[in-house]
């Protein structure tokens, strides 16, 4: 298969972005395309940021116009004035490198596209300007070399790279959050048996969205990176793990792994496959089994854990997109930045009582409050849920965007920043997370099935007037030093860091009162 | 009670190297495929100490079997660990086996491989809070009417509770009447009450990797999990259980009993017996023919499996 075109090079170009929540992408790519034959006219992957959608991009001579929320009358105006030696007259206009290979982005200072400066763009810089399977594009944005090139060459050298950048793991589902990953690497090196390396971008929680839109918008540097790192533990396999539900990131996934095989001799097959849309099955050992068939997802007993007993008992190196990508970053010799203990940057998806969730991404030195600038908050800021579905709840934002400060601030560290207004009441925010962790855990081992059914039951007594913050405590404590896997571990998480940060509202919902006026079923 | 995922996984086509044996490629018991239990270097012992009490044991060994060798500070129950077979467990669900180590903290002891130079403490606040915590959420699960039990005096859940001085439960006990899963009372063999169940997969473990017969699996999630049935039957009378009777003997409470001694250690209470202590029961269907221990399911599966009907399969209504 011929590698798709390119979007890079000397030229006029439009760009029109398709992925993510919207669907006029692909009506605006015919629409262009109909208008023009002379201009070159490339789909590219989402920005991450949702308020944009339908963007596009009027490329030339080192200029490019930003159009946010484009409509079919726009791009054929746009393509018509482009082929006519001009740019179209919009509010964000950036002038930049002709080669620029990532995106360039206009000041924060015009309205409509700020959400697109905050933050830096290095993983996500080829989000929306690259052509998502284009080798070229991608050769071009490597100085030509592909890291798995480099990395057959000398595959020693990649590990110690990794080492050496003492690189941390990403997001829920990878087989080494928040530590460093070269430990599973070594382990999975010196388990008998030939290693497996799975990328991970199962998650069904919507607001997790960093390892979807990298796979849709730069697959060939989360593919490239995995592939180094399958050359550098000596792996026959790379795996690319999605829920069902998202065929527009295991269709580009499969245009990468295409289009990379055709580039090079395909010495390692990359093969992209389906799981459950159900929250478990993005838990890394039930990632394992669902790829291995089992007709029923369950967390593995560990120790030991994947880097020893993987895909098929197999030694796995499994990691979220998220993970692979500052690979890329490290391997590409680039200055990862960030505070030493965890350097590169972090990616947040910043959702909630908000206009349109946005992807953007930090520097570990950064902080959390540099999100705002992303999105358009409804009312107040009064409680912000970090770290996913069970992550934790707290009304500071100045919290650093790295692993150690994240876990400090007793926050979760899965690239989710959920921002609610004053209407939210947070005893039933936290109360909504113990009831999901009821209903969608694996059913296996007794902290996380029986505890969170408790969980929810003291949760319930607060609303009949009485307020157990002892029993809380020590079952929460349980079901985290305790439960198998990272589900029941992080389950209880949302209830007590409500309880740190919210306790008065706690002791008025025991005095039949909801502070936030939000639940109307308190009793009196 | 539908098991199946919201789809299908697919397989990769990726080599591997557990060997299949042809009998039980066909068993889908609902479970993890967990890793064996052992220490890094193996035909290796390792010397721990447990409670300050040093103590050797062989490379394959558990804390547990650590813990086991020494007269331990505090009582470690391990309810569903079960140490008489290789084929069953480790499954390490109910973690009322925590103890505290200096090298990695709480660890279920059941399944944790104890390596060399351990140092191991059963009498912690955090580790024997974790098992007592465990217990209660075990016993806030469960039927607790102990006395028209058959297993009654010989229930390893009654046991370990006793042992552990359990005289209120802090999350009370399952007594939402409405709740109740109905007794499973159809097959003439094994009688099931569900709201006696632990899901500590011994009965499931014997059933497909002892036996081989392919019948019990672990079905549903989260709080809907069950033992269920490998054909999808409802009850154990459409399963095609062949009534061996292994899994009521690894049963470690009331979950599974041989009908025979369904009534054995109850205390006589005039009306009030097993079968209507829950309300509900399955009775079987009083015109279905049974000529030996194996359900009639079994022989209809005899039967699909075979090219011609064979002489044990037993007649249908149209013969």
């Amino acid at each position: 298969m011929a590698t798709p075109k390119g979007a890079i090079g000397n030229g006029p170009v439009v760009r029109v972005a398709i992925g993510g929540d919207h669907d006029a992408g692909p009506e605006l790519l015919r629409a262009a395309r109909d208008a023009t034959e002379d201009v070159r006219v490339v789909a590219v992957g989402p920005t991450g940021a949702d308020s944009l959608a339908p963007l596009v991009l009027a490329t030339q001579n080192g200029t490019t116009a930003f159009v946010p929320q484009c409509t079919v009358a726009n791009v054929t105006t746009i393509v018509e004035t482009l082929e006519n030696g001009s740019l179209p007259d919009t509010a964000a206009t950036v002038e930049h490198d002709p080669g620029a290979t990532s995106m360039p982005t206009p000041p924060a200072a015009i309205d409509t596209t700020a959400v697109l400066g905050v933050g830096s763009r290095r993983v996500l810089g080829g989000c929306g300007w690259r052509a998502p399977a284009s080798v070229a594009d991608y050769r071009v944005s490597r100085d030509d070399e592909l890291l798995a090139e480099r990395a057959i060459d000398d595959p020693d050298a990649v590990h110690e790279r990794v080492a050496d950048a003492a690189l941390r793991g990403r997001g829920r589902g990878d087989g080494s959050t928040d530590a460093p990953i070269s430990g599973v690497w070594t382990t999975a090196t010196e388990t008998d048996g030939k290693p497996v390396v799975v990328v991970n971008a199962n998650e069904a929680d919507d607001h997790a969205r960093a390892d979807r839109l990298l796979l849709e918008s730069a697959p060939l540097a989360v593919l490239d990176a995995a592939l180094a790192t399958a050359h550098a533990v000596d792996a026959t396999d790379v795996l690319v793990y999605t829920n069902d539900a998202e065929a527009l990131a295991r269709e580009r996934a499969q245009e990468a792994a295409d289009a990379l095989a055709a580039d090079r001799d395909p010495d390692i097959p990359i093969q992209v496959v389906a799981g459950p849309d159900a929250y478990t099955a993005g838990e890394m050992t039930m990632a394992l089994e669902a790829m291995e068939g089992n007709d029923r997802l369950e967390a593995r007993r560990r120790p030991p854990g994947p880097d020893q007993y993987g895909l098929y008992g197999r030694p796995t190196v499994i990691h979220t997109p998220r993970t692979f990508a500052q690979v890329g970053q490290a391997l590409a010799d680039n200055d990862l930045g960030g505070v030493p203990g965890d350097p590169g940057t972090r990616l947040f998806t910043v959702a909630g009582d908000v206009d349109a969730p946005a992807t953007i991404e930090l520097p570990t030195d950064a902080t959390l409050a540099d999100v705002r600038g992303a999105v358009a908050l409804d009312g107040g800021l009064k409680t912000a849920c970090v770290g996913g579905r069970f992550g934790g709840l707290t009304r500071d934002l100045d919290v650093p965007a790295s692993a150690a400060g994240l876990r400090g601030a007793r926050l979760g560290t899965n690239g989710v920043i959920e921002l609610f207004d004053e209407s939210t009441c947070t005893v039933a925010l936290a109360g909504q997370r113990a009831k999901l962790a009821r209903e969608e855990n694996c059913g296996r081992c007794v902290p996380c099935r029986e505890g969170s059914k408790q969980l929810v039951e003291l949760l319930r007594d607060v609303y009949d007037g009485e307020y157990q913050d002892g029993m809380l405590r020590e079952l929460a404590r349980t079901m985290r030093e305790t439960s198998t896997c990272e589900f029941g571990q992080e389950a209880s998480r949302p209830v007590t860091t409500a309880m740190e940060s919210f306790e008065p509202e706690f002791r008025a919902h025991a005095d039949g009162r909801c502070p936030s006026g939000s639940c109307d079923h308190v009793s009196s | 009670m539908s098991t199946d995922q919201s789809s299908t996984p697919r397989v990769p086509d990726v080599e591997n190297p557990q060997p299949t044996m042809p009998l039980t490629e066909d068993i889908r018991p609902g479970t993890a495929n967990d890793p064996p239990v052992e220490t890094v270097e193996p035909d290796r012992t390792a010397t721990l100490t447990v409670d300050g009490e040093s103590v050797t044991v062989s490379a394959e060994s558990t804390l547990l079997d650590a813990t086991e060798e020494t007269d331990t500070d505090d009582y470690v129950p391990a309810l569903c660990s079960y140490d008489e077979h290789d084929e069953i467990g480790p499954r390490s669900e109910c973690r009322t086996c925590m103890v505290e180590t200096e090298e990695h903290g709480v660890v279920p002891s059941c399944s944790f491989p104890a390596q060399d130079g351990m140092t191991v403490r059963t009498d912690t606040t955090e580790a024997s809070e974790a098992r007592d915590v465990n217990l209660d959420l075990l016993l806030s699960n469960h039927n607790l009417r102990c006395t028209t039990c058959g297993k009654n005096g010989r229930c390893e859940l009654q046991d370990v509770s006793i042992e552990n001085d359990v005289v209120e439960p802090r999350y009370g006990v399952f007594d939402d009447r409405d709740a109740y899963e109905p007794l499973d009372d159809s097959s003439p063999f094994i009688q099931i009450d569900r709201n006696k169940c632990i899901l500590c997969n011994r009965c499931v473990e014997a059933c497909n990797d002892v036996q081989v017969e392919g019948v019990l699996r672990i079905e549903g999630s989260g709080e809907d999990t069950r033992i269920g049935f490998q054909n999808d039957a409802e009850t154990m009378m459409d399963s095609t259980c062949v009534s061996c009777g292994h899994c009521a003997t690894v049963c470690p409470t009331g979950a599974l009993v041989e009908q025979g001694l369904t009534d054995a250690a109850t205390i006589p209470l005039p009306g009030f017996t097993q079968e209507n202590s829950i309300g509900k029961t399955v009775e079987a269907e009083n015109d279905r023919f049974q000529p030996g221990p194996a359900t009639p399911m079994k022989g209809d599966q005899k039967s699909e499996s075979a090219a011609e009907p064979t002489a044990e399969s037993p007649p249908t209504e149209d013969d």
